[in-house]
C-alpha cells in the first residue's frame, strides 16, 4: 500500500476520502428522502445488483483499488440506469428535492469514480470505462421499479461506504511509514 | 278400444267433446316433450385480465334465458348467479355474456356453470368450466394485482395479495394506511380502496407484507383530461397555430400523461403548428382515464395576428423622426395593418398608424435632443382579433437645435443696484447641452456697448457698474443662450427704476391651488403684467421668481416657488401622570401663510389620529392627561386657512406615575389583609379540622397529681402497654418525686420487638425526658453512632418521638427548679448514652419498654446515670386524644404501642420561663399555637 502514497500525495487521498463521504451522505439523504416519497418501510431489505468481490477480499492494493473503482463504476451505470427509467415512467413536471439529490449524488458518483481511476492508475491499474455492457434493466412493472431503484441506491451507499473504509485504510497504512530522512539533516546531527 | 269405439258410436252426440278431449291431449303430451331444455354446450371462457372482463361463451339451443353462476373454484363461494338473457353471437350463433369481476381475475381460480331457464324450467348445470387463478401452487411466488392501473379519483380498486407458498400473511398497506383484508383462497388475500383521493406524482404503492417479504403495486389515481380556450390563429397567413389550456391537472405523469392532437397530428402541451389552415380543427386529448375533445373553426383572415416588426430604425431629426421596420413574411404586404407605437422619454404616449403592409412611421412634435424610446405592435385593421407581440424596444435621440431665448427679468436689489435675472433653460428650453449665455448691455443715450459671456449655471447678472446709469439713463440688457447648435434669439429688457404705485397686498391666503392675486384692471397698462415675487423675509441674493401676464389679466394663482412648510419641533415629557407637549414657533420663512393655530392629534393604533385640542395660534404647549402607563404618539399640526402641515410627533412611553404606585401598595396590602383575615377565619371556624390535620394531641401520661403546684409524688397513669420510667432529677426526693406505675393489665403487642428477650440487667425504661429537639421536622432515628450503638445494646428500647406539636404546659407539669433548667440544656448533637454523664446535657429520647404485663416494680426504676445526671431531664409526654384522658381508670385508648413519632415540641417544666428562654417560635407562629390551644375542649 506504501507504494500507492508515495505515487500519490497523501491530500490526494483524503480528497477522495472525503468525497467518497459526501457521496455517502449524499446517498443516505436520497434514501431517506425516497422512503418518504414512497412510503416505503423503513426496515425493507433490497437486492444486491453488483457482483464483483469486495476489495478487502484482495491482496494487494491495487486489486483493491481495481476492485473499488469497477464496483463504483458499476454502480453509475445502474444509477443513470435508475434515473432514465423514473423520468421515463414515474416523474412528475415538478421539480422536487428528491430529484435535485438525485442529480447531485450522480455527479459527485462521477467524480468519485474519476477520482478511484486516478488512484488505480497510480498504483498501476488500468481505470475502466464508464460503460456498463450488461443487460439494461426492464421492470416488470412499476413496484419492481421502486424496488430495484431502491437497491440501487443501497447499493450506492455501500460502495461509497466501502471506499471511505479503503480509503482510510490506505491512509493509516501511509502514516505508519516513517518519514524520509534526508542526509543532509543526517549530517548535521552528528558533530 | 271398440268400447271406445261404441261409446263414440252410441253416443254420437258426445263425440266432439271426446274428439276434444284427445286433441288437447295430444296437445300436452307435445308441449311437455317442447319444454325439456337443453343444457348449454361448448361453454368456454375469455378471460381480459386488464379490463377484469370475463366473456362466457356457450351453444344454448332455443332457451330464452340463461342462469349463470360463477364460484370461487377453491373456496367454492358465489360470486355471481343471475339470470341473463340469451344474446346470440352473430357468428356461429354462440350465446355470449361479460362479467366483470370486481377482483382481479388473477387472484384465485373461477368456476363457471349455465343452464338453460324457460319460466320455472330449467336444464342441469352444464360441466363447470374453470379460469384458473394464479393462486394455484404450481405458481408459487408471491404476486400483487392489479399492476400500474389508473384510476379515477373516487373509484374503487380491489388489490390481491397472492401469498408466496410456504409464507406467511403479514398486512397489507394502502400508502400508509393497513386496510381490511378478506380471504378469497389459501393464498389469496384482498383488499379495496375505496373513494380514492388524488395519488402522488409517482403513484400510490400498494404494499402486500409477508411475514419476511415484501411485493406490491403502484396505483395512480386522476382525472381525465379536459382542457380549455381551444383556438387557432395565423401569424403567417398560411400556417394555423392553435393554442389551448390543458384545464384541470390530470395528475397523471410520465407515460400516463395527456396527450393531444389536431386534426388526428400529434401535439406537444399547449400549442400546436399546423402548417395548413384547415379551417376546422379537432383538438382530441387523451388520457388513460378518458378522452376529451374540442372544435374550432375560423376564416383565415378573421384570424390574422401579425407577429412583431423587426429591426427596426429611425431617420433622426431634431423635431421629428420615421420610424422604420421590416415584416418576417412577404404576404403582410398586401394586409392591412393597425399599428400602434409607443413612445416613451418623460412620458409614454400611444400613437395609432394604419396602412396597407405598413413598415414605417412618422412621429411629428419631438423634442431636440431628447432620448426617445419605441416599441411597435400589430394587428389586422379589417379583422381585427388582438395585438400581435411588441417589437424590441428602439431607442434613438433627436439632434440639437438652437435654444429658445431665455425669459429675462430685472430685479432692484435693496441698494438700488440692479440684477437681470433670466430663467434657467429647462431641456425642453435649451434643445441640446447650453454652452453659456452672453448678457449685452446697451446703453441708449451713451450708446455704449458692454457684453458678458457667462456659463451655463449663472442666471443673474449684478449691474454694480451700471447703478449710475441705470439711475438716471435708459440702458438695456439683451440675454441669448449658447448651445452647440449656435445662439438663441436675444431677450432683452429695458433696464430702469419702476414706477410701481400700486399698493401692496397686505395679506393673500393660500389654498391648495396657490396664491390667488388679483388687482383692478388699468386701462393704461397696454404691454401685458408681470407678477415677481421674492421671500419677505430675504436680505441680500434673493430668488426672484416671476411670471408674464397678458396685458387684460386681473388674477393670477402662484403656485411654484412658494417655500415648503415646516413643521413644529415637538417636545415631549412627563409630568408625574401626565404628557406636557411643547413646541417653538414656526420661523416665518416656513409657513405657508398665516397661521390660525395647533391641532394636538393622539395617533392611534394604524396611524389613526384623534384630535385632543385645536389652540389657538399662541400657544406653544399643551398637556395631556391622566394618561395610564403606557407609549403614546402625538402630533402637533400647525394650520393656516389652507389646511394642515404635516406635522411634528413625538412618542413616549408612560413611567409608573407616583400616584399610581401608591394606590397600588394600597391595592396590594387591601388584598394581602383581606387573605389573612379570610384565612384566619376559616382556620378559627376549622380549628378542629385543622388541629386534627396538622396538629393533632400528642398522648401525654396520666399522672394523678398536679406537678406544677405540689412537689409530690408524681403519680403517671401508665400507659397500659407499657412502663414508664421517669428520669428525675438527682436533687430530688425519689421517695416523694416518683412516677407511679400502673401495672399493666394486657399484653403488649409490639412491633415484633415483643418477642424478644427483655434485658434484666438493663431495666426497661420509658425515659421521660422534657428534651431539646433537633429543631429538623423530621429526626433520623439514630442521628449519631452513639445512639444507635446503645439502641443496638438495648434491643428492648424504643425509640419515641413525636409528631405532634404540644404547647399545652398544662398536659404535662414538672416541678420548678430553675437551677436544673439552666443547666440541662444541651445540643442534641452532643448527646452520647455511653456518657451516662452528669445528666447536664440533652438526653436523646431511648425508652426502654416492658414488654408484657409483669412489670418488674411498681416503683420507679431509676436509670443508674440518670440518678447522677444534672438539671433538666427532656422526657416523654403522652397527650389523650380524647377529652376523657382525665379518667385515671380508663386506659388512654389513642396511646398504641409506643411507635416511632417525631416531636416538634418542647416539653418544658416550667412554662413561663422556659417558653422565654428557649422556644423561639415566631409570633405569628405563636399566635397560631395559642389558637390552636385554646381550641383545644
Amino acid at each position: 500500500m506504501g507504494n500507492v502514497m508515495m505515487a500519490v500525495s497523501r491530500t490526494k487521498v483524503t480528497a477522495v476520502t472525503n468525497l467518497a463521504a459526501l457521496v455517502e451522505h449524499e446517498c443516505t439523504n436520497l434514501l431517506i428522502l425516497y422512503r418518504k416519497q414512497e412510503n416505503l418501510p423503513e426496515d425493507m431489505e433490497s437486492d444486491r445488483l453488483v457482483f464483483i468481490s469486495h476489495p478487502s477480499s484482495q491482496l494487494d492494493t491495487k486489486s483493491k483499488l481495481q476492485s473499488l473503482h469497477t464496483g463504483l463504476g458499476k454502480c453509475y451505470s445502474l444509477l443513470e440506469r435508475a434515473i432514465a427509467l423514473e423520468e421515463e415512467e414515474l416523474d412528475g413536471v415538478e421539480t422536487t428535492e428528491y430529484k435535485n439529490t438525485r442529480g447531485r449524488l450522480k455527479g459527485e458518483l462521477l467524480n468519485l469514480l474519476k477520482s478511484t481511476g486516478g488512484l488505480l492508475k497510480a498504483a498501476g491499474g488500468k481505470p475502466i470505462k464508464v460503460l456498463d455492457d450488461s443487460e439494461p434493466y426492464q421492470p416488470s412493472n412499476l413496484f419492481h421499479l421502486k424496488l430495484w431503484v431502491y437497491s440501487v441506491l443501497m447499493e450506492v451507499k455501500f460502495w461509497s461506504s466501502t471506499a471511505i473504509a479503503l480509503l482510510r485504510e490506505l491512509q493509516a497504512v501511509a502514516a505508519k511509514e516513517p518519514p524520509k530522512k534526508s542526509k543532509k539533516s543526517t549530517r548535521s546531527t552528528r558533530r | 278400444m271398440p268400447r271406445l269405439l261404441n261409446i263414440l258410436t252410441s253416443k254420437p252426440n258426445c263425440g266432439p267433446v271426446w274428439v276434444a278431449f284427445v286433441l288437447l291431449g295430444i296437445s300436452v303430451l307435445n308441449s311437455q316433450a317442447k319444454i325439456v331444455l337443453t343444457v348449454p354446450q361448448q361453454v368456454s371462457l375469455s378471460a381480459n385480465f386488464f379490463s377484469q372482463q370475463l366473456t362466457i361463451s356457450w351453444f344454448g339451443g332455443e332457451a330464452t334465458t340463461f342462469d349463470l353462476i360463477i364460484l370461487r373454484t377453491e373456496f367454492n363461494e358465489t360470486v355471481f348467479y343471475n339470470t341473463v338473457p340469451a344474446v346470440m353471437n352473430q357468428d356461429g350463433g354462440r350465446h355470449q355474456w361479460t362479467w366483470t369481476s370486481v377482483e382481479p381475475l388473477e387472484c384465485t381460480s373461477l368456476s363457471v356453470k349455465i343452464r338453460s331457464r324457460d319460466g320455472i324450467t330449467k336444464s342441469e348445470w352444464s360441466e363447470p368450466q374453470i379460469l384458473k387463478g394464479r393462486d394455484l401452487p404450481s405458481n408459487s411466488v408471491q404476486q400483487v394485482y392489479p399492476q400500474d392501473k389508473v384510476v379515477p379519483v373516487g373509484g374503487n380498486t380491489t388489490f390481491c395479495c397472492i401469498v408466496e407458498e410456504g409464507n406467511e400473511f403479514r398486512d397489507f398497506l394502502y400508502g400508509s394506511i393497513k386496510m381490511n383484508v378478506k380471504r378469497l383462497s389459501r393464498r389469496s388475500y384482498v383488499t379495496t380502496a375505496v373513494n380514492q383521493n388524488l395519488s402522488g406524482p409517482t403513484g400510490t404503492n400498494v404494499l402486500c407484507r409477508l411475514k419476511n417479504k415484501l411485493n406490491g403495486s403502484v396505483i395512480f389515481v386522476g382525472y381525465p383530461p379536459l382542457p380549455t380556450n381551444f383556438e387557432c390563429i395565423t401569424n403567417d397567413l398560411t400556417s394555423a397555430v392553435c393554442y389551448w389550456d390543458g384545464g384541470r391537472v390530470t395528475n397523471l405523469y410520465a407515460k400516463r400523461k395527456t396527450s393531444y392532437s389536431i386534426n388526428k397530428r400529434d401535439c406537444p402541451d399547449g400549442k400546436c403548428v399546423l402548417p395548413e389552415w384547415d379551417g376546422n380543427w379537432t383538438l382530441l386529448a387523451v388520457n388513460p382515464l378518458g378522452q376529451y375533445s374540442l372544435t374550432y373553426s375560423a376564416e383565415l383572415l378573421h384570424r390574422v395576428v401579425p407577429v412583431a416588426p423587426v429591426n427596426l430604425s429611425a431617420t433622426d431629426d431634431a423635431w421629428n423622426t420615421t420610424v422604420n421596420w421590416h415584416w418576417p413574411y412577404s404576404s403582410y404586404n398586401t394586409l392591412a395593418l393597425l399599428c400602434q407605437v409607443q413612445l416613451a422619454s418623460h412620458n409614454i404616449l400611444l400613437r395609432n398608424f394604419s396602412g396597407v403592409g405598413l413598415q414605417s412611421v412618422f412621429l411629428p412634435h419631438l423634442h431636440p435632443n431628447t432620448k426617445y424610446r419605441v416599441q411597435i405592435q400589430c394587428g389586422s385593421l379589417n379583422h381585427f382579433l388582438k395585438w400581435g407581440n411588441w417589437s424590441k424596444e428602439f431607442n434613438f435621440t433627436t439632434k440639437s437645435y438652437v435654444p429658445e431665448a431665455p425669459d429675462v427679468w430685472m430685479f432692484v436689489n435693496r441698494d438700488n443696484s440692479v440684477r437681470v435675472m433670466w430663467k434657467p433653460l429647462t431641456q425642453w428650453q435649451s434643445h441640446g447641452v447650453l454652452t453659456g449665455y452672453e448678457v449685452t448691455l446697451w446703453s441708449l443715450e451713451e450708446n455704449e456697448n458692454q457684453t458678458n459671456n457667462l456659463s451655463p449655471k449663472d442666471n443673474s447678472l449684478n449691474l454694480t457698474d451700471w447703478a449710475s446709469i441705470t439711475a438716471d439713463k435708459k440702458a438695456i440688457a439683451s440675454v441669448k443662450a449658447n448651445n452647440v447648435k449656435g445662439m438663441s434669439q436675444p431677450s432683452s429688457i429695458m433696464l430702469g427704476l419702476i414706477d410701481d404705485k400700486c399698493a401692496p397686498l397686505a395679506q393673500t391666503i393660500y389654498t391648495s391651488s396657490g396664491f390667488p392675486l388679483s388687482w383692478q384692471h388699468s386701462d393704461n397698462s397696454t404691454g401685458g403684467y408681470l407678477v415677481e415675487w421674492c421671500e419677505a423675509v430675504c436680505t441680500s441674493d434673493c430668488a426672484v421668481d416671476w411670471i408674464r401676464l397678458d396685458a387684460g389679466s386681473t388674477h393670477v394663482s402662484i403656485k411654484d416657488s412658494i417655500a415648503p412648510s415646516i413643521s413644529v419641533n415637538l417636545e415631549i415629557n412627563q409630568q408625574d401622570c401626565d404628557v406636557v407637549l411643547s413646541w417653538e414657533e414656526i420661523p416665518l420663512a416656513g409657513r405657508r401663510g398665516f397661521l390660525l393655530g395647533y391641532k394636538v392629534y393622539r395617533v392611534n393604533n394604524f396611524s389613526n389620529f384623534t384630535l385632543l385640542d385645536d389652540l389657538s395660534p399662541e400657544m406653544r404647549t399643551y398637556t395631556v392627561k391622566d394618561l395610564s402607563t403606557s407609549t403614546y404618539k402625538f402630533t402637533v399640526k400647525a394650520y393656516t386657512s389652507a389646511g394642515e402641515d404635516t406635522g411634528g410627533t413625538a412618542a413616549i412611553t408612560l413611567k409608573q406615575c407616583a400616584d399610581g404606585l401608591i394606590l397600588e401598595i394600597l391595592t396590594s396590602l387591601g388584598i394581602v389583609t383581606l387573605l389573612l383575615t379570610t384565612v384566619s377565619c376559616f382556620c378559627y371556624k376549622k380549628r378542629r379540622w385543622v388541629k386534627k390535620a396538622f396538629y393533632p394531641d400528642i398522648p401525654e401520661p396520666k399522672l394523678p397529681g398536679d406537678w406544677s403546684r405540689t412537689q409530690g409524688p408524681m403519680d403517671v397513669k401508665p400507659f397500659p402497654h407499657s412502663m414508664v420510667h421517669i428520669i428525675e432529677k438527682p436533687e430530688w426526693d425519689f421517695s416523694k418525686d416518683t412516677l407511679v406505675i400502673i401495672p399493666e393489665e394486657e399484653d403488649y403487642e409490639g412491633e415484633g420487638i415483643g418477642d424478644e428477650p427483655v434485658d434484666t440487667d438493663e431495666p426497661q425504661l420509658l425515659r421521660y425526658y422534657n428534651q431539646v429537639v433537633d429543631e429538623r421536622p423530621i429526626r433520623p432515628r439514630f442521628p449519631d453512632s452513639s445512639v444507635s450503638s446503645s439502641s443496638s445494646v438495648d434491643s428492648a428500647n424504643t425509640d419515641v418521638t413525636y409528631t405532634g406539636i404540644q404547647t399545652s404546659h398544662s398536659s404535662l407539669v414538672f416541678p420548678s427548679d430553675s437551677q436544673g433548667f439552666s443547666e440541662g440544656f444541651q445540643p442534641h448533637s452532643g448527646l452520647s448514652l455511653s456518657s451516662r454523664n452528669k445528666g447536664e446535657g440533652y438526653h436523646p429520647q431511648m425508652h426502654s419498654v416492658t414488654l408484657g404485663g409483669n412489670l418488674a416494680s411498681p416503683e420507679p426504676i431509676v436509670e443508674p446515670h440518670a440518678v447522677g445526671s444534672e438539671g433538666y431531664k427532656p422526657q416523654n409526654s403522652w397527650l389523650l386524644d380524647s377529652p376523657t384522658e382525665g379518667d385515671e381508670n380508663s386506659p388512654a385508648p389513642s396511646l398504641g404501642s409506643p411507635t416511632s413519632v417525631a416531636s416538634t415540641q418542647f416539653l418544658l417544666p416550667d412554662r413561663e420561663r422556659h417558653e422565654e428562654k428557649r422556644q423561639q417560635p415566631s409570633s405569628a407562629a405563636n399566635w397560631f399555637t395559642n389558637l390552636l390551644s385554646s381550641a383545644k375542649p
